[in-house]
């Protein structure tokens, strides 16, 4: 960057004129799709901790918050469950987790713009919860939901690539019973997002197994991961 | 470039709006700080038509213009946690980065290129009075717009190209055909002035 030496324009006494130049500027309409890519994008990006003020207590959260708490473990069935690599799952700040600082907007590309704008909803939503846990075999796995909004996304971080004759399968569990809610296989061990087909509600717990190419009915194996909600 | 820009309706009541948008983004921003995403949705719907009308007014290039607000938007939310209301408002600290990332893009090199290309269709004369126009035009704020006729007229050119045209002291005095020099001057006499007829805490 060039100098800004002795330039008015950049001095921190002239912030509040410089904003209120900024503000005497007409404001324009954005589109409809930065809105749905914004939030997105923050919805798989983590916050910087906070800096050396201390007014805001740690731990402090508003009632709407991100994760809503009592979203993580609520054990409903012992398969989904006896797995050792199930939930670890804490709510709050999961989706920190996974990014290690890298904006996640270069790294997520949701694979149409259906699903883009469906995990916008999803995130925007007032209820939404968040809920992060391990993958047997290596990865993570987050959940983000909201009941008002009738649907779910899971966040996949590092998972393996699959034989060609394996899909990753998705899954929703309620009252004991598995509704297949999506097939998808990844090329890399990076980031992946994917909006659960069919309807969410609260209580159900999201699972994923590994199944042959074609899909199954029913899981054929133990899942790699199982997210309860509350 | 001032067809494109939808009509003002929801921007009648020019001050009690900037007012509100400054009392609103600031509780917005701490809920933000926590992580709370539906607080930034709010936060968008009132900064994000702000912060694109004036990279707009700045790039010119619509598309460019979301490009460089979605970043923003994006670096407000990772450092929200940082930012501390003791230190200054939280519409200054929003616009200050979307100026900078503005101005940012602006000069680099393919804006650039793309700007000189349309300086140079223009007479230089032409082109600060449509910038000049332009400012006149879109000044909502009252208070700014009178603050700013109170500047003598090369104090208010130097600060309306430096801070709209997103020009540098040097291309200014160029501009202008005044030393730089005097750009330096006018502009910081210019701001300061500005700063006092405003009342806006330093």
């Amino acid at each position: 960057m060039r100098s800004i030496d002795d330039d008015a324009m950049n001095d921190e006494e002239f912030a509040d004129v410089r904003a209120a130049l900024g503000l005497a500027a007409t404001p324009v309409t954005p589109s409809t799709g930065l809105k749905n890519r914004v939030m997105s994008a923050i919805a798989m990006t983590p916050q910087v901790a906070p800096g050396p003020r201390a007014e805001t207590p740690p731990g402090a959260t508003d009632s709407t918050a991100v994760a809503a708490p009592g979203a993580a473990t609520t054990l409903a069935q012992a398969r989904w469950f006896s797995h050792p690599a199930t939930i670890m799952a804490s709510a709050v700040a999961a989706v920190a987790l996974f990014f290690g600082g890298v904006l996640a907007a270069d790294l997520i590309v949701p694979r149409s713009p259906s699903e883009a704008e469906r995990l916008a909803t999803i995130v925007a939503a007032p209820d939404v919860s968040t809920v992060v846990s391990a993958v047997a075999g290596g990865g993570t796995a987050t959940l983000v939901a909201s009941d008002s909004v009738g649907l779910s996304a899971m966040v996949f971080e590092g998972l393996e690539p699959l034989s060609t004759d394996e899909r990753y399968a998705l899954w929703y569990i309620t009252d004991g019973v598995p509704t297949a809610a999506g097939l998808f296989a990844v090329e890399d061990a990076g980031v992946v997002v994917h909006v659960l087909d069919g309807a969410f509600e609260a209580g159900t717990t999201v699972g994923v197994t590994i199944e042959p190419a074609s899909g199954s009915v029913t899981p054929t194996s133990d899942p790699i991961v199982a997210i309860a909600t509350a | 470039m001032l067809n494109l820009v939808p009509s003002q309706e929801p921007f009648d009541d020019v001050d009690a709006d900037a007012d509100a948008t400054v009392e609103a983004a600031s509780t917005l921003l701490q809920r933000v700080a926590m992580g709370d995403q539906r607080a930034f949705s709010e936060l968008y719907d009132i900064i994000a038509p702000r912060m694109l009308g004036l990279v707009r007014h700045v790039l010119r290039d619509h598309a460019q213009s979301e490009e460089v607000v979605q970043e923003v938007l994006l670096e407000i939310w990772q450092t929200a946690p940082r930012f501390d209301p003791n230190k200054g408002k939280a519409v200054t600290w929003m616009l200050t980065m979307t100026h900078r990332r503005a101005i940012d893009r602006v000069r680099s090199a393919q804006s650039s290129r793309d700007r000189d290309v349309k300086i140079g269709h223009r007479e230089r004369d032409r082109e600060y009075d449509s910038v000049a126009e332009n400012v006149e035009i879109r000044l909502e704020h009252d208070r700014v717009e009178k603050a700013l006729g109170r500047l003598t007229e090369l104090q208010r050119q130097a600060v309306e190209l430096s801070y709209y045209g997103g020009y540098s002291q040097s291309e200014v005095s160029e501009m202008l055909g005044i030393p730089m020099g005097t750009v330096k001057t006018r502009l910081r006499d210019g701001m300061m002035r500005l700063r006092e007829e405003l009342g806006v805490a330093s």
